[in-house]
């Protein structure tokens, strides 16, 4: 994903995630770089953007 | 070194494999997503902590796996990252290549390809963001640079989508192509270089070329893949380069840089055309006016203006919050929903709970999806449009020269603008910030002035209805900023420290950007506020059938009266400690109601932005600061904001301003 302040280009799993303050649970990757709290991108829209063949560069799994 | 040819993930054997290789921010990881499907596989390089991400993409009926290697300036590696690359290239034999550089810096970045090409590696070229390139008058002539280094060479802005289905087509006829170019050096690099190559009786996956090149640079790990594969012949090659090494120690790294400069020089002379006087884009152009102090200001006021105000406080507040509260909720729903209730249920108490003063339908859903949703919705939109043009870090560099005088940075600007969106969530942001005083003034700052989004989208609405309203609700705050900052780097001495970063390039939004991180944040928002609405409503419910509100709203109403307000709005005061948001729509309901006059909505305004922030907001600052400190943050803002609002009362009494 790419940072929305600073332009960092970064894996999601390498960003900051679940500092336990934001009511609701964490739903932000903040960027390593500057912090900036980046919007996690929601199942909805990482399926559409799937069917659309556009993959949500947030998506993937850790092994 | 070893380890990574037995490390390869376990994958079909007939599966072909594409390499994805480059300096970092060159849009490898975009032009990956495209090639790729949805399962994508992110695992550490074994041996590492460096990431590298799989995929898998079907191209002309063939199945390929697409591997996104980490950014790599030269496969003589320095980093670990750029190690991780060259054991992909060594151990794993791509079939393709796919080189992918930016094309405003193609002289910097076709020095790999050349070494790529001297590897013997199956390489496609891949110049990107030609889009950019062309915005600024750059000329590549394409088909001259294919032809001068023998690999398929493609135009194309990936981010845009252009280019993709020829880099498909490159790959599926990769083999039909290829044609290896070798890039002559002077004759005593290309003696020295055939000394080496001439000793080395090995199989390698690159070219003993390239091999002899990285064992003259004292490459360690080639060094010792040549050892395992040499085996007793490994003694008089090491010999030999060792003994070549020394002769050149001085200038072998500096003379086979130059050599291959001027190959790169000569290539770009011949198909790469810059305009005489260098074409500045829009873009560059805006983003130096936005950080420009004479420029700036006036393009941020231009930005407030039509994105907040217009956007925000007339169209989102206004307009629509108009249709869904008043004609949909009041005017429809509501009624509806009250008959119904009544109907099903018989006991008063429980209907007041659901369909009452106030209900969770009645008042918690309407504040949630009549008022808050449309307002933070176009607040939202505003913020990612403005998100994705890259202008808030020139926003940053534009308020570092005043941020210092309050003993912060440019950096503060990150829990500022983001505590537009949520006050709770940016007191938390305030961690990253680099000492503990700058998180302090930054905290107070946020607690006390930074409105969260609906709470300004109300304000501007109710009060973009009478002439100066606004302007005197923007001075107060505004003049508090200063005041409370300039006397914050007072009280707290120390000095602020250095700010800078790299701009990234200013763009145009792209609209599946803004609309997907719009809705992102809407979500998880409204998700959120809603069951914290729905039990605001049972508490305040509670409060009513037990008396309890009525007591809390009868203490406060001389602090009321000599704000000047009517008993009524203590209540948005009450709303407002449970959320920001909650209280500007309890606000709003004053307003619908005629209940307050102008000079009463700027008074109303001024203290509930700066009025002790909601309970969330407290907690975290708790968390973050600790009692002693959270505890002083709110006195002093709560005095402060009640301050206020009965000194603006009296100046607007005396003056006559907003009669």
């Amino acid at each position: 994903m790419i940072c929305g302040f600073c332009g960092f280009e970064f894996d999601e799993n390498e960003g900051k995630k679940g500092c336990g303050g934001c009511p609701g649970g964490c739903h932000s990757i903040h960027c390593p770089r500057c912090n900036y709290k980046n919007p996690l991108e929601t199942a909805m829209v990482k399926k559409l953007k799937s069917l659309f063949g556009a993959k949500s560069p947030t998506t993937g799994e850790k092994q | 070194m070893e380890s990574g040819s037995t490390a390869t993930t376990a994958t079909d054997s007939s599966i072909k494999k594409i390499a994805l290789v480059g300096n970092p921010n060159v849009g490898k990881s975009v032009l990956f997503n495209a090639l790729t499907g949805a399962y994508v596989t992110v695992s550490n390089y074994p041996g590492t902590s460096v990431e590298v991400s799989r995929g898998h993409a079907v191209i002309n009926d063939a199945s390929w796996e697409v591997i996104d290697t980490p950014g790599m300036y030269s496969i003589h590696t320095i980093t670990e990252e750029e190690r991780v690359a060259r054991e992909i290239l060594l151990h794993e034999r791509p079939d393709v290549v796919l080189h992918v550089l930016d094309a405003r810096n193609l002289q910097r970045m076709l020095a790999m390809t050349i070494q790529l090409i001297e590897a013997d590696l199956p390489v496609i070229l891949i110049v990107n963001i030609m889009d950019e390139a062309e915005r600024m008058g750059l000329s590549i002539d394409l088909n001259l640079l294919q032809e001068l280094l023998g690999i398929p060479v493609i135009g194309a802005a990936t981010a845009r989508k252009r280019g993709l289905n020829e880099i498909r087509s490159a790959i599926s006829n990769y083999r039909s192509f290829c044609d290896f170019k070798r890039f002559p050096y002077s004759p005593q690099l290309e003696h020295d270089i055939s000394e080496v190559t001439c000793l080395m009786q090995g199989e390698y996956i690159l070219s003993r070329r390239a091999l002899a090149l990285l064992l003259l640079q004292q490459d360690q790990e080639i060094d010792e893949l040549v050892h395992v594969r040499e085996g007793d012949g490994y003694a008089p090659l090491a010999e030999k380069v060792r003994q070549i090494a020394f002769e050149r120690r001085e200038s072998f790294h500096l003379n086979l840089s130059l050599e291959r400069m001027e190959i790169v020089r000569a290539m770009i002379n011949q198909v790469f055309r810059a305009p005489e006087k260098r074409v500045v884009t829009l873009s560059e152009r805006i983003s130096h006016w936005a950080v420009q102090p004479l420029t700036g200001v006036p393009l941020l006021l231009i930005v407030l203006y039509f994105g907040l105000y217009q956007f925000v406080g007339v169209f989102g507040a206004g307009t629509v919050v108009d249709l869904l509260e008043k004609q949909l909720f009041e005017g429809l729903f509501n009624p509806w929903i009250i008959g119904v209730v009544k109907a099903i249920i018989p006991w008063e108490v429980i209907q007041e709970l659901f369909v009452g003063e106030y209900g969770i339908i009645t008042l918690g859903l309407r504040y949630a999806v009549g008022i808050i949703l449309p307002i933070v919705a176009t607040f939202f939109i505003f913020f990612s449009f403005l998100e994705d043009t890259g202008y808030f870090p020139r926003l940053a560099l534009l308020v570092d020269r005043i941020f210092k005088h309050f003993g912060l940075t440019g950096r503060a600007v990150i829990p500022m603008v983001l505590g537009f969106g949520c006050d709770t969530m940016a007191t938390m942001v305030t961690r990253t910030l680099e000492t503990t005083r700058e998180r302090i003034i930054a905290t107070v700052l946020l607690s006390l002035t930074i409105p969260c989004s609906a709470q300004l989208g109300v304000i501007m609405s109710l009060l973009s209805k009478y002439p100066g309203a606004l302007a005197v609700w923007g001075g107060v705050l505004l003049l508090l900023f200063f005041v409370v900052g300039l006397l914050s780097a007072k009280i707290l001495p120390g000095e602020a420290p250095m700010f800078y970063m790299e701009l990234p390039p200013m763009r145009l939004p792209q609209l599946t950007n803004v609309l997907t991180k719009t809705y992102t944040r809407m979500q998880w928002y409204f998700l959120e506020i809603l069951p914290l609405f729905v039990l605001a409503s049972v508490l305040l419910w509670l409060g009513k059938i037990t008396g309890f509100f009525e007591t809390l709203v009868n203490a406060m109403t001389p602090i009321m009266a000599s704000l000047g307000l009517p008993r009524e709005a203590a209540v948005a005061f009450i709303f407002g400690f449970f959320r920001r948001d909650y209280g500007a729509a309890g606000l709003y309901e004053l307003q619908v109601k005629g209940l307050m006059d102008a000079r009463q909505l700027t008074v109303a305004a001024v203290t509930l932005t700066l009025f002790i922030p909601c309970v969330a907001q407290f907690l975290i600052m708790k968390k973050e600061r600790g009692w002693k400190v959270a505890g002083a943050i709110g006195l002093f803002v709560s005095l402060l904001a009640f301050g206020c609002g009965y000194v603006l009362n009296q100046a607007l009494l005396m003056t006559g301003v907003l009669a």
